[in-house]
C-alpha cells in the first residue's frame, strides 16, 4: 500500500478526532464530583460506585447484552440458512422477489417494525417482556445477516460443490464441509452487525419492552427527562473500555492463532 | 465448522450465566409472600431507596419501569400486554385516560394516609372527588431569569416579558397552552377561557412580544439556561430548579396575574393485576416520612402537608416553589376544553409562531 501523504494523514487524524471526542468528553465528566456536565469540579470515582449499587441498572445492563448475544446468534443461524435457500432458488424471478422482500425489511422504519410487533405482540396474547423483545430482535436482525452473507455465497464457484459431489459428499457434507467454511467471514460479520444493531435498538425496543424488563437505550431515554445523571457517563464510559478491551483482546488472539487470511473474522 | 459451533457454544454459555445472575440479583432484592405489583413512572422520579423499603415493610415486591411522555404511556396502557397496576400521569392524561375508560376508581378506605393530603390540592376538576387519581407531584409555570446577565433586572408580571430591554432573550416553552395560557394570564383572563375574544386578544398580544423572543423550543431550554446562552425562560417549576440547581444566579418567579397549576397523579389502571398491592403503594407513598424523603430526593413540590413539616424549612419556605396562599388563589388547573377547543389554542399558536417568523 502506498504512503499517505501527509494532508490525508491530518484529515484522518481530524475525522478520527471528531468521531472520538463525545465520547472522550463523556468519559472525562464522569470522573466530576460536580454532578453535571457543565463545570468540572474535581476528581471522584462516586458515579462508577454508584453504578455497581444500582441493582436495577447493572441488571438492565445484562439484560441488553443477553438480548444482543441470543438473538444475534439466532438470527445468524436462520439468517445464513435463509441466505443458502435465496441463493440456491432455481427461479431468477422469484429469487429476486424475495431478496426485494428482505430488502424492504431493512429499509422500513424501526418505529413501523416495532408499533407492528407491538400489535401483533398484543393480538395474540403474547406477554410484553423477555421473550417480546427477543423475538423481536431476532426478527429485525435477520434481514441483515442475510444481507451480510449473500455476497460471500454469490462469490462462491459453483464447481466448489461440484467438485464436492464427483467426489462423493452428501448434502450434509456439502453444507458443513464447503460451503458454510468458505462463507465463514460474512456468518462472522452478519452476527457483529446484528449484534451492534440489538445493543443500539430503540425505536423497535420501546414498543415491546414491559412486566419490568428494560434495556439500556429505553433506560438512559426515559431518564432524559430529569436530566441524565452522570451514572450514565460512567456506566457508557465502562462499557467503552469493555469493548476496546474485547477488541484489543480479539486481534492478540487473531495474531497468535496466525495470520490466516480468508478464515475467521480476519476480515473484520 | 467447529469454530463456528465453538463460538455459538461460547455464546450460550455466556447468556446462559448473565440470565442466572439476573435471576439472582432480582430474587436478592424482591422479597417473597406478598406478591408483585408493577409501577410505572417518569425516569428519575422516586428516590429507589423507598422502593426498597416498601418491599421490606409490605412483602410486595416492585417490579419498577419508567417513561417519558404521558402520550407513551398511555399507549402502552391502552394495548395491554403488560400490567401495570400504578402509574403516575399528568393531569390533563388522567382526563383523557378517564374518557377512555383505562382507569380504575381508588377505594378511599385503602388509603388512609389520604388525610395528609393538603386539601388545596385534592377535589380539582380533572378529577373530582380523587375518584380516580391521588396527588404525587405538584408545580407551577413561571419565569426563570438569570439576573446577572440581565444587570439585575427581576420579574414581578407577565407584562414584564414584554420589556423592550429584553430583544432576542426570552425563550418559550414550545407548548400551546402554557404560551398562549401566559397571553391571557397578562390580560387578567382565565388560563380555561373558551371566549374567542379573549384568545384573540391574547394571540394579538403574544405576537407584539415577538421581537423578545429568541426561541420556541422544548426540553433543551434546561441546558440553555445552565449555560448562560438564555437569559430569561418560561418554564415548568420542576425544570426551573433544575437549572437553579446547577445555577445559582438563575431565580424563578411566578408571575402575580397566576399560573397554571400542574400535577402529577397516581392511578391505577383498569388492567391492574394487584388492585390490593397498588393500593398499598400509593399509602405508602402518602406517608409524612416517605413524603418528605421523595421530595427530597425528586425536588419537585409535594402536596403533603404532614410531609412538609418534616422538611428542611429552608425548601418548604421557599415562595417560589411553595407559593403562598394568596398566590395559590390565583393558580389554575387546566380544565379539558374538549378536543375542538384544544384545536383552537393549538392554531392560535402556530399563528403566533408563524407571525414570529416574519
Amino acid at each position: 500500500m502506498a504512503k499517505l501523504s501527509k494532508t490525508a494523514k491530518v484529515y484522518l487524524v481530524l475525522v478520527f478526532a471528531i468521531l472520538y471526542a463525545p465520547i472522550f468528553y463523556l468519559i472525562f465528566y464522569s470522573f466530576n464530583s460536580g454532578g453535571t456536565m457543565s463545570s468540572f469540579e474535581g476528581f471522584t470515582w462516586e458515579h462508577y460506585g454508584a453504578v455497581f449499587n444500582d441493582t436495577r441498572l447493572l441488571i438492565i445492563l445484562m439484560n441488553t447484552v443477553i438480548i444482543a448475544l441470543l438473538s444475534s446468534l439466532i438470527s445468524t443461524a436462520i439468517g445464513v440458512l435463509g441466505a443458502i435457500g435465496i441463493v440456491f432458488l432455481r427461479n431468477r424471478k422469484t429469487r429476486k422477489a424475495v431478496l426485494s422482500l428482505n430488502t424492504i425489511l431493512i429499509v422500513s422504519p424501526d418505529v413501523i417494525i416495532g408499533a407492528s410487533f407491538l400489535i401483533l405482540f398484543t393480538l395474540v396474547g403474547v406477554k410484553l417482556g423477555f421473550a417480546s423483545v427477543l423475538i423481536s430482535h431476532i426478527a429485525f436482525s435477520i434481514p441483515i445477516v442475510v444481507i451480510m452473507v449473500l455476497p460471500k455465497l454469490q462469490e462462491m464457484s459453483r464447481s466448489l460443490i461440484d467438485a464436492a459431489t464427483d467426489l462423493g459428499a452428501s448434502k450434509r457434507d456439502i453444507l458443513t464441509r464447503v460451503i458454510i467454511p468458505y462463507i465463514k467471514p460474512g456468518i462472522f460479520a452478519g452476527f457483529f452487525l446484528a449484534l451492534t444493531y440489538s445493543l443500539d435498538d430503540f425505536a423497535v425496543t420501546f414498543f415491546v419492552t414491559g412486566n419490568g424488563f428494560s434495556t439500556l437505550s429505553i433506560e438512559i431515554y426515559s431518564m432524559a427527562r430529569a436530566g441524565i445523571t452522570l451514572t450514565i457517563n460512567a456506566l457508557s464510559a465502562l462499557i467503552f473500555v469493555v469493548t476496546l478491551g474485547l477488541v484489543l483482546g480479539y486481534y492478540f488472539f487473531n495474531q497468535r492463532a496466525g495470520q490466516s487470511p480468508g478464515t475467521g473474522g480476519a476480515k473484520l | 465448522m467447529k469454530e463456528l459451533v465453538r463460538v455459538a457454544i461460547a455464546i450460550v454459555v455466556i447468556s446462559t450465566i448473565l440470565l442466572y445472575t439476573v435471576n439472582v440479583l432480582e430474587k436478592s432484592s424482591a422479597t417473597s409472600g406478598g406478591g408483585t405489583i408493577s409501577v410505572y413512572n417518569w425516569g428519575e422520579y422516586i428516590d429507589p431507596e423507598l422502593i426498597r423499603q416498601f418491599e421490606e415493610e409490605t412483602n410486595i415486591s416492585v417490579v419498577y419501569e419508567t417513561f417519558d411522555s404521558n402520550e407513551s404511556m398511555m399507549t402502552k396502557i391502552e394495548q395491554g400486554g403488560t400490567t401495570y397496576d400504578v402509574a403516575m400521569p399528568s393531569e390533563y392524561a388522567i382526563e383523557k385516560m378517564k374518557e377512555n375508560k383505562l382507569l380504575q376508581p381508588i377505594d378511599h378506605a385503602l388509603i388512609p394516609n389520604l388525610k395528609n393530603i393538603d386539601p388545596y390540592f385534592l377535589d380539582l376538576p380533572f378529577d373530582p372527588g380523587n375518584e380516580y387519581s391521588i396527588p404525587y407531584f405538584w408545580g407551577t409555570v413561571g419565569i426563570a431569569f438569570n439576573p446577572t446577565l440581565l444587570d439585575g433586572q427581576t420579574f414581578e408580571s407577565w407584562n414584564d416579558l414584554w420589556d423592550p430591554s429584553l430583544e432576542q432573550e426570552v425563550i418559550l416553552v414550545d407548548s400551546a397552552r402554557e404560551v398562549i395560557g401566559l397571553g391571557l394570564n397578562s390580560l387578567g383572563y382565565s388560563l380555561n377561557s373558551t371566549d374567542m375574544d379573549e384568545l384573540r386578544a391574547a394571540t394579538d398580544k403574544l405576537k407584539t412580544m415577538g421581537p423578545n423572543v429568541k426561541a420556541i423550543i422544548g426540553d433543551e431550554i434546561v441546558e440553555m439556561m445552565r449555560r448562560e446562552e438564555a437569559a430569561v425562560a418560561v418554564i415548568w417549576s420542576g425544570q426551573a430548579a433544575d437549572v437553579m440547581w446547577v445555577n445559582e444566579d438563575i431565580d424563578y418567579v411566578v408571575p402575580e396575574e397566576g399560573s397554571n397549576l400542574w400535577f402529577d397523579n397516581m392511578i391505577i389502571p383498569k388492567t391492574a393485576d394487584n388492585v390490593e398491592g397498588a393500593h398499598a403503594f400509593i399509602n405508602f407513598m402518602l406517608d409524612p416520612e416517605v413524603a418528605a424523603q421523595n421530595a427530597d430526593y425528586v425536588g419537585y413540590s409535594t402536596p403533603n402537608e404532614q410531609a412538609i413539616a418534616l422538611m428542611d424549612p429552608e425548601v418548604t419556605e421557599d415562595k417560589r416553589f411553595y407559593p403562598p396562599e394568596e398566590l395559590r388563589e390565583r393558580l389554575e388547573v387546566y380544565e379539558n376544553l374538549g378536543l375542538e377547543m384544544l384545536g383552537t389554542y393549538n392554531e392560535l399558536f402556530l399563528e403566533f409562531k408563524m407571525d414570529m417568523e416574519n
